[in-house]
């Protein structure tokens, strides 16, 4: 369950509009915060340059004062008008007490500020300072730095602020989308799906009211659909009508050819010929009945009358029905089958036969005398496991594909009987059935496998 | 027997009539399905021999109407449709058997045989025989001229089935649906050798051969 969910969010987040979103979301960042940066420094150097001006410009006021106590009195004026927090201004003379707002100690040559009275801490402050020394004293200017580190402060919220809710929003908004359109997305996928494995009714079915490119999609999924639909119909009908107005004039062919029989001694020249005329015109209809056969199952008609069948007892009929003709024709025909309760598939026990019926023969037919066919079968509660195996020459990697198709076989094949429908006929009803049809190598052979769904 | 044959293609309905006819049978030819149905309400056949496609009514629609009026004359169709629901279609509308064409001459004949005359030897009995042959059907075994004869269950199902329509021609398509419950014909000739196995054991050993081969139709124990 867990996993699924994984998956599904997995997929969500592999869906186009989640993708375009978060593009448009990492663009828009990028933009955002480089516009803003640009800003921030610009206005901070503007900030900067400020600040130094004011500074040199007090500097250049205290430069104006010719005596120390002239200079003390502009520092005390100064100090009574700046707060000491914002703006420092503090004379340490040669000898005596310091004035202004600070007082300080130098260290190293730079100094140590420390607040003239309790109420200010200034260790809390970041300032820049110019330190002016001569021969009455050091002169100490300072500006706050605080609007300057603010500054960096303020466009950091500013950046999230603006930032953060248009992500969260194109993103829920993309998954919303991605969602809407995932849903019709997976409706095209289906349909595709049903569509291959031969359900030609399959449909998208879109609204008519939509417009985009999904809906476009699905219209012309479905016109197709449709046509394939019609095309296939007319084949049937084709074929239909097609056998059906050649096995009336076979028809009357074998009529004549019964007449014909009558009409010979039996076992001379002749009645060989009609007898062999005869088989022949069997085996047209052979071709016909099982080319018919496999467009009706193609078709699913048969699938309404699916009942609960025990393939065992399916099984076990062939088995003992070809057992003297295998072995008359120098084959080994064995069935291994798991436990002996009935084991049960969903299907139709005359279509089930038939694949058991096709498999035995298609193995004792393409097989060398003293070669060994095993049918097994097994249940394991979940899944029927049925298999025929041999020991001949067994079928090319390459070819086990296209045995399958209709009138498909192997070139060395083609002078032994059979009409190359067989295992064509095996692949309908499997698939009728659900059941998995594979083909492997048997060292040295050929392993038929079909996997039905327990029941 | 009295039957009516429906069918509308003039070449197989003359033939069908002519081979018919020759077997002793009085037959009565239609070929429109409207009039079919007149016909077969109205005269008391035996047997009906229907093709499925018919101008007028086709041959599902008319067995039904038949059955609908409580008219049980049992109907053979014959059709050139041979898929496993048309034949499903045609025994759910009330047709007592099915053949698809072509069909052998020989296979219509017994099969009209075997529907005319249904009920077979009545199931109660014990013993069945045929000359020196008897089979006993609650010990299981099978003596010819006082001989013990070993038979497996298949072989002693098949000479069940033939004995009991002692005198009638049973094909091997009947044999496979009656024996085997399979409803197609297998390509390879599996009656064949299992009617074969089974003359080895019955036939072989004794100087009268019991079952015999109808040719073009299939086999019979005679009576």
């Amino acid at each position: 369950m867990a996993d699924t969910m994984a998956a599904h969010a997995l997929d969500l987040l592999r869906s186009t509009p989640v993708r375009q979103a978060l593009g448009i979301v990492v663009l828009m960042t990028v933009v955002t915060v480089s516009t803003t940066g640009v800003a921030y420094l610009r206005i901070r150097q503007g900030l900067e340059d400020a600040l130094q001006v004011s500074l040199d410009q007090a500097a250049a006021g205290f430069a104006t004062a010719r005596t120390t106590a002239e200079l003390e009195q502009q520092v005390r004026a100064a100090a009574l008008v700046a707060d000491a927090e914002k703006r420092i201004v503090a004379f340490l003379p040669v000898n005596g007490q310091a004035v202004g707002n600070a007082t300080a100690r130098m260290v190293d040559g730079s100094p140590e500020l420390r607040a003239m009275t309790e109420d200010h801490n200034l260790s809390d402050h970041d300032y820049d300072l110019r330190v002016i020394v001569d021969a009455r004293g050091t002169l100490i200017l300072g500006q706050s730095r605080d609007g300057i580190d603010e500054l960096g402060e303020v466009f950091f919220g500013l950046i999230t602020s603006s930032l953060v809710p248009t992500v969260i929003l194109s993103l829920a908004a993309a998954l919303i989308i991605a969602m809407r359109s995932g849903k019709r997305v997976v409706r095209i996928e289906e349909t595709l799906v049903r569509l291959t494995k031969g359900d030609m009714h399959a449909r998208v079915n879109e609204n008519p009211r939509r417009r985009d490119d999904l809906a476009r999609i699905g219209n012309k999924l479905d016109r197709m659909a449709l046509a394939q639909e019609q095309s296939v119909a007319a084949l049937k009908q084709v074929s239909a009508d097609i056998a059906h107005d050649l096995k009336t004039p076979v028809q009357r062919i074998a009529v004549l050819m019964e007449g014909l029989r009558g009409r010979v001694a039996e076992g001379s020249p002749e009645s060989d010929l009609v007898e062999q005329a005869v088989s022949e015109a069997d085996r047209a209809v052979g071709v016909f009945q099982s080319l018919l056969q496999i467009a009706q199952i193609e078709g699913g008609s048969p699938k309404g009358r699916f009942r609960k069948v025990d393939l065992s007892a399916v099984v076990a009929t062939f088995a003992d029905i070809y057992g003297p003709a295998a072995e008359d024709s120098g084959h080994i025909l064995t069935f291994d089958r798991q436990g002996s309760g009935p084991i049960f598939v969903r299907g139709d026990k005359d279509l089930l036969g038939q694949v058991v019926a096709n498999l035995i023969e298609n193995g004792l037919r393409h097989t060398p005398v003293g070669a060994t066919i095993r049918l097994s079968l097994e249940d394991d509660g979940q899944l029927v496991i049925f298999s025929v195996a041999d020991n001949g020459p067994g079928v090319p990697e390459a070819e086990r594909e296209f045995v399958l198709r209709r009138l498909y076989r192997l070139e060395r094949s083609r002078t032994s009987p059979g009409n190359g429908l067989g295992l064509a006929l095996v692949a309908a009803i499997a698939d009728l059935h659900d059941a998995a049809l594979v083909l492997s190598d048997n060292a040295p052979g050929l392993v038929v496998t079909l996997t039905f769904d327990s029941c | 027997m009295k039957l009516l044959l429906i069918e509308d293609d003039a070449t197989i309905a003359d033939y069908l009539l002519g081979g018919l006819r020759q077997e002793g049978h009085v037959v009565d030819h239609v070929a429109d399905g409207r009039d079919a149905l007149s016909q077969a309400i109205s005269g008391s056949y035996d047997v009906l021999i229907v093709d499925r496609m018919l101008p007028g009514l086709d041959g599902l629609s008319l067995v039904r109407a038949l059955r609908a009026a409580k008219v049980m004359t049992p109907a053979i169709f014959l059709t050139a449709l041979g898929g496993v629901d048309d034949r499903i279609e045609g025994l759910q509308a009330g047709g007592d058997d099915y053949l698809v064409k072509p069909f052998a001459f020989g296979e219509l004949l017994a099969r009209i045989g075997a529907l005319a005359r249904r009920p077979v030897q009545q199931a109660t009995e014990t013993v069945l025989s045929a000359g020196d042959l008897r089979m006993d059907l609650i010990r299981r075994t099978v003596t010819r001229s006082g001989v013990e004869i070993d038979l497996l269950p298949r072989e002693f199902a098949l000479l069940e089935h033939l004995l009991r329509r002692k005198g009638r021609v049973q094909t091997r398509t009947m044999l496979l649906e009656s024996v085997w419950d399979i409803s197609f014909d297998p390509q390879t000739n599996v009656v064949e050798t299992h009617v074969s196995r089974l003359r080895a054991k019955v036939d072989r050993p004794f100087d009268r051969e019991l079952i015999r081969t109808v040719r073009g139709a299939g086999y019979k124990i005679d009576g």
